[in-house]
C-alpha cells in the first residue's frame, strides 16, 4: 500500500520541507488517491472531494516545513485531512442554521455511474448515519492507519480508540445492508 | 391432509410471510452478518480518487504557489491596523493644532479686549 519505503519517504519529506516543488509534486501524487478516499468516506459527497483535497494538500505544503519527525509524515497528512474534513462538515451544519437550506439540498444526487453498486450504496449509506469521528475512525483504519497511530491522529488513548472503533464497527454492521 | 383451521391459518400466514422475503434475501443477510467487505472500501477508494481531475497535482502546486505570493492575512491584518492608527493619529494632531490655533485667536481677542478696558479706564480718571 505504501508507495515508498521509510527511508526513501523521510528523504522526500525532507526535499519537500526545503521548498522543492519536484518533491511537494511527488507526496501530492502519492497521497492524492488515498485523500481522495478519506474525503469521501467522511463526506459523502463526490461534489466536494477535490475541493477538500485541494484545500489538504495546500495545507500539506504550507506546514510540512513544520514537521519536527519526517517520518510521521502519513499520520500528519491525515490528521489534516480529517480536520479539514471536520471543520468542512461543520461549516456545512453552520449553513444549514443561518440560511434556508435543508440536508436534502446538500444532498446532491450522484451522477449515473458514479455509484456503481449496491454493496458501495449500502457502504456510502452506512456510513452516513455514522458521526463523523466515527467516519474517520473507520476510514483511517482502512488507510491501514495502526491504533498507536490513531490515538495521536485523534489525540486520544490507544484504548479509547479500540473501544471507539469496536462501537463504530458494530454501528457500520447494523447499517450495512446491501 | 391438514384439516385443522388453526394449522390451515398458520401455514397461510407462513406463505404471505414468506412471499414478502425475494430471492437475494439469504444473500443480503450475509452480507449483512459480515459486515461491510474489504473489496467495497477499494471501489468507494476507487470512486474517490476517479473525482480528481487530470493535472490535480499541478492545479494543488500552482494554488500554493499564488497564495505563497499573496500577502498573508496577518500582514494585511497589520497594514489595515498600521493605517487606522495613522488616520487616528492624523486627526489628533490636527484637533491639537485647531484647539491651540483657536486659544491663541481667543487669547489675542482677550488681550484686545483688555487693552481697550484698560484704555477706557485711563480715560475715565
Amino acid at each position: 500500500m505504501d508507495p515508498f519505503s521509510s527511508a526513501a519517504l523521510v528523504e522526500l519529506v525532507r526535499r519537500a520541507q526545503r521548498g522543492d516543488e519536484a518533491a511537494q509534486r511527488e507526496l501530492i501524487l502519492a497521497y492524492q488517491h488515498r485523500v481522495a478516499g478519506f474525503v469521501f468516506a467522511m463526506t459523502n459527497r463526490s461534489d466536494v472531494v477535490e475541493d477538500l483535497c485541494q484545500q489538504i494538500f495546500i495545507k500539506m505544503i504550507r506546514a510540512v516545513d513544520g514537521l519536527q519527525a519526517p517520518a510521521q509524515f502519513e499520520s500528519w497528512l491525515f490528521r489534516l485531512a480529517r480536520n479539514t474534513c471536520i471543520d468542512q462538515l461543520r461549516r456545512q451544519r453552520l449553513r444549514r442554521i443561518f440560511l434556508p437550506f435543508g440536508e436534502e439540498h446538500e444532498n446532491i444526487p450522484e451522477p449515473p455511474g458514479a455509484v456503481d453498486s449496491e454493496e458501495l450504496d449500502a457502504l456510502r449509506h452506512a456510513l452516513a448515519q455514522l458521526r463523523p469521528q466515527d467516519r474517520a475512525l473507520l476510514a483511517l483504519v482502512q488507510e491501514g492507519r495502526s491504533h498507536a497511530e490513531i490515538s495521536e491522529i485523534l489525540g486520544t488513548s490507544v484504548a479509547a480508540v479500540k473501544a471507539r472503533l469496536h462501537r463504530a464497527r458494530e454501528h457500520l454492521r447494523a447499517h450495512y445492508q446491501p | 391432509m391438514n384439516t385443522n383451521p388453526e394449522q390451515d391459518a398458520w401455514s397461510r400466514l407462513r406463505a404471505h410471510a414468506a412471499a414478502r422475503l425475494d430471492e437475494g434475501f439469504p444473500d443480503r443477510v450475509l452480507k449483512s452478518a459480515h459486515g461491510c467487505p474489504p473489496h467495497v472500501w477499494v471501489r468507494l477508494r476507487a470512486v474517490a480518487a476517479d473525482c480528481l481531475r487530470p493535472g490535480f497535482a499541478d492545479r494543488v502546486l500552482a494554488a500554493a504557489r499564488t497564495r505563497l505570493e499573496m500577502p498573508s492575512y496577518g500582514s494585511q491584518l497589520a497594514l489595515s491596523a498600521l493605517t487606522a492608527a495613522a488616520c487616528v493619529a492624523a486627526v489628533i494632531l490636527f484637533h491639537h493644532h485647531e484647539l491651540a490655533a483657536a486659544d491663541a485667536r481667543n487669547l489675542a481677542e482677550w488681550r484686545q479686549i483688555v487693552a481697550a478696558a484698560q484704555d477706557l479706564d485711563a480715560g475715565a480718571r
